[in-house]
């Protein structure tokens, strides 16, 4: 009799699950009454518009006497590259790839030009409808090629904005070690501040950065995907954490805490390490002294965002460990930065910067609930609140200050 | 991507960090300051660049050898005969046109080319032009010279279908230019309703290697201004097949601007003077080697080669020069 409950109930699972299918196979069916018979709809509708033919210029780079174009077709039509200008004036041009491209393909246009060094050009594509899409660099200059000695320059730039500064601000540990609970409260608000800050300006970035790529390709839908990935990744990361240590009530707390701030800041210097290379290597940004200095010292605020939860912790952390944690945070500087510097794609940098932001609302929230069961007063003691406004003033003010 | 987004991630105040910084800040110096992909030049020495790489087969243009013939060279002109009727038949209609290498422009056409055919007469022929609308809009054609109110293209607008026929006796002599007058105006014009319209003189003009050159622009992305400028309506046409010419013998050129949008447009050749008839109306001319000519301006220009080889012409907008409007006069003996 029990067997046989089993069996008919195996009969029925089985059943519901091909009634599951059902939706999918209809619309399969549906779809493909559709596609034969758009044309007489649209032609219920009126005609459909026509493409905005435009193109994609992903990149363009400069060599002694030459210039390439690197186009991709974002749109679902076909694009015909039929005309190119530089300063608007109409070029010969030779095709590394196809003239007329499919659905997300992509060309180089080789262009034998006598640019003049760090001047401004535009160069324009123009397809066979006769819609040109320009794109200005600010200023003209070599591209660094992939060489080992760029990919040393690049590698050190990302160490010296990435690394260095985090490093340093882990110094502060020993300091916060000995500090009163009260203030080492004050210190993790200010690392949520301070996230909270870097979270808001990353979602910022990755929000006009995906409203500058090409229609089909961009969507603040791409925003939030980046974002809830980091998001959810960060939060299964913190539950393991916080499982590790159930004495503590599940909370995510000391070295634990660090990492995964660390992680969230790692993840944040990549899309800065990336904004930085791509920037550089497109001639957009004048690599001064000055520049790598105030992100060396402006990043040290990373450092000790992830010192206040390591003091905190109650085991010793040892020289691995803290190695360990800056290169989290500060290594993928150096990542973003060859990525950016040898790839350069818009869509990489809102999906890196859209990630940066999840990530570090994802800590916000985790140091949230640890500075509310932990810290001596919660979440609205004056230290607290303090150190949180602390946080986002200090970055505005240094912000102002660079500006 | 912007600079600013760099604006607010720099410097933190604090003491420590800072003074720690300050060896490692040299660094950043050193690095900053000698960044080993400055070029200290930006490279020459191509064989194919500038203006040799934009003369004979290598030009982007669009078009085979003889397609713009029936532009270039005018009906030939008649003795004086008052009353003597001639007769054109202009059928408007929208074409999808090749107006630079690879590029489409829908163009509203003349019988099917942008410029219109040219239509040329004797003062006192009667001028008789049957004008069908195939198009999708209602066009006219409206004459520059002297006739009746009626006969002006303007009030009798021809409905898609119609047609209307315009007649009238051809006068003053001169280079003149016809072109639609329904609105909105700009948009009639820009989109290629326009060609030459010469009337000869009693007095025959001296023989000539004659050719009619019409400039003007194409708008291909709608802003309200020209993406390409031509002369003829092909983008650097003359310069991949330049225009053969005997340096024995005058060429006389009837030159019209149909330019749209932008205010004037110019001819300027290379090597040689010219003399320059404005609107050909009179004996009177200027001896020089630039003419400027406003949104339907037009006049005759009369050059006696003095030299042999290839010679360019274009226009002194530079960037109509390089968006289009160039080409060359192959002088030979």
């Amino acid at each position: 009799m029990a067997t046989d409950v089993a069996v008919r109930g195996r009969g029925a699972r089985a059943r519901w699950r091909l009634w599951a299918l059902l939706p999918l196979v209809l619309l399969v069916g549906a779809v493909s009454l559709y596609a034969a018979t758009a044309s007489s709809l649209t032609g219920l509708l009126g005609s459909s518009p026509p493409p905005a033919d435009e193109f994609d210029i992903r990149r363009v780079e400069f060599e002694p006497g030459k210039i390439t174009i690197r186009v991709t077709n974002p749109q679902a039509d076909d694009l015909t590259i039929a005309s190119v200008t530089v300063d608007d004036a109409i070029v010969p041009f030779r095709l590394d790839g196809p003239g007329t491209l499919g659905r997300l393909r992509s060309s180089a246009i080789l262009v034998d030009y006598d640019w003049v060094e760090d001047e401004p050009i535009t160069v324009g594509v123009t397809s066979s409808t006769g819609i040109e899409t320009a794109r200005e660099i600010p200023a003209a200059f070599e591209t660094p090629a992939a060489s080992p000695r760029s990919f040393l320059g690049y590698g050190i730039i990302g160490f010296l904005v990435g690394i260095v500064p985090v490093a340093l601000g882990l110094l502060w540990l020993p300091s916060l070690r000995r500090a009163r609970p009260e203030w080492l409260a004050a210190f993790m608000a200010l690392t949520g501040g301070l996230l909270a800050f870097l979270g808001l300006e990353a979602l910022s970035e990755a929000l006009s950065l995906q409203a500058a790529l090409p229609g089909p390709l961009g969507g603040a839908g791409l925003v939030l995907l980046g974002v809830a990935i980091s998001y959810l990744a960060l939060t299964i990361i913190s539950t393991r954490l916080g499982a590790a240590e159930v004495e503590r009530g599940g909370l995510v707390s000391g070295v634990a805490l660090a990492t995964l701030v660390a992680t969230g800041i790692g993840l944040h210097n990549l899309g800065e390490g990336l904004a930085i290379g791509s920037s550089f290597a497109l001639g957009e940004l004048a690599l001064g002294t000055f520049l790598i200095v105030g992100f060396m010292v402006h990043n040290v605020t990373e450092g000790l965002g992830i010192a206040a939860p390591a003091a905190e912790g109650s085991g010793r952390v040892g020289p691995g460990r803290l190695v360990a944690l800056t290169l989290i945070a500060g290594a993928p500087a150096i990542l973003g930065a060859w990525v950016g510097g040898f790839i350069t794609s818009d869509l990489l940098g809102v999906v890196f910067f859209a990630a940066a932001a999840g990530a570090a609302l994802e800590i916000v929230v985790e140091v949230g609930r640890y500075v509310a069961r932990r810290a001596p007063g919660g979440l609205t003691s004056p230290y607290v609140l303090g150190g949180f406004f602390g946080g986002i003033v200090v970055m505005y003010v240094t912000g102002i200050f660079a500006g | 991507m912007a600079k600013s987004k760099f604006s607010r991630r720099r410097l933190l105040a604090g003491a420590v960090p800072l003074v720690a910084a300050g060896p490692l800040a040299k660094l950043a110096f050193a690095e900053g300051s000698q960044p080993e992909q400055l070029p200290s030049h930006a490279g020459r020495g191509h064989a194919a660049l500038g203006h040799a790489s934009m003369v004979g087969a290598e030009v982007p243009a669009p078009g085979g050898p003889n397609d713009l013939d029936r532009l270039l060279e005018p009906p030939a002109a008649l003795s004086h005969q008052p009353g003597r009727v001639r007769e054109y038949k202009l059928v408007a209609y929208d074409r999808e046109i090749e107006i630079a290498k690879g590029v489409y422009f829908p163009a509203w056409t003349y019988n099917g080319t942008v410029p219109g055919p040219v239509i040329r007469a004797t003062e006192d022929d009667l001028l008789r032009v049957e004008f069908v609308n195939g198009s999708t809009h209602p066009h006219t054609i409206h004459f520059h010279g002297i006739h009746p109110a009626n006969m002006d293209g303007v009030f009798e607008v021809v409905v898609p279908g119609a047609s209307f026929t315009y007649e009238f006796p051809a006068r003053p002599y001169g280079m003149h230019l016809y072109h639609c007058h329904s609105t909105p105006l700009k948009k009639h014009i820009h989109k290629g309703l326009y060609g030459a319209f010469i009337i000869d003189p009693p007095k025959p003009r001296n023989p000539a290697q004659e050719l009619v050159l019409v400039m003007n622009g194409f708008d291909t992305d709608g802003d309200g201004g020209n993406n390409f400028y031509t002369v003829n309506g092909l983008a650097f046409y003359y310069a991949k097949y330049p225009i053969v010419v005997k340096r024995s013998q005058t060429v006389r050129i009837y030159l019209a601007n149909l330019t749209e949008f932008d205010l004037i447009n110019s001819f300027h050749l290379h090597g040689e003077f010219f003399r320059y008839y404005p609107t050909g109306s009179s004996d009177q001319f200027e001896y020089t080697d630039t003419v400027m000519l406003c949104q339907g301006e037009r006049g005759i220009v009369e050059i006696d080669f003095h030299n042999t080889g290839l010679f360019m012409f274009h226009a002194h907008q530079s960037e109509f020069t390089e968006l289009g409007w160039m080409g060359f006069f192959s002088v030979v003996d």
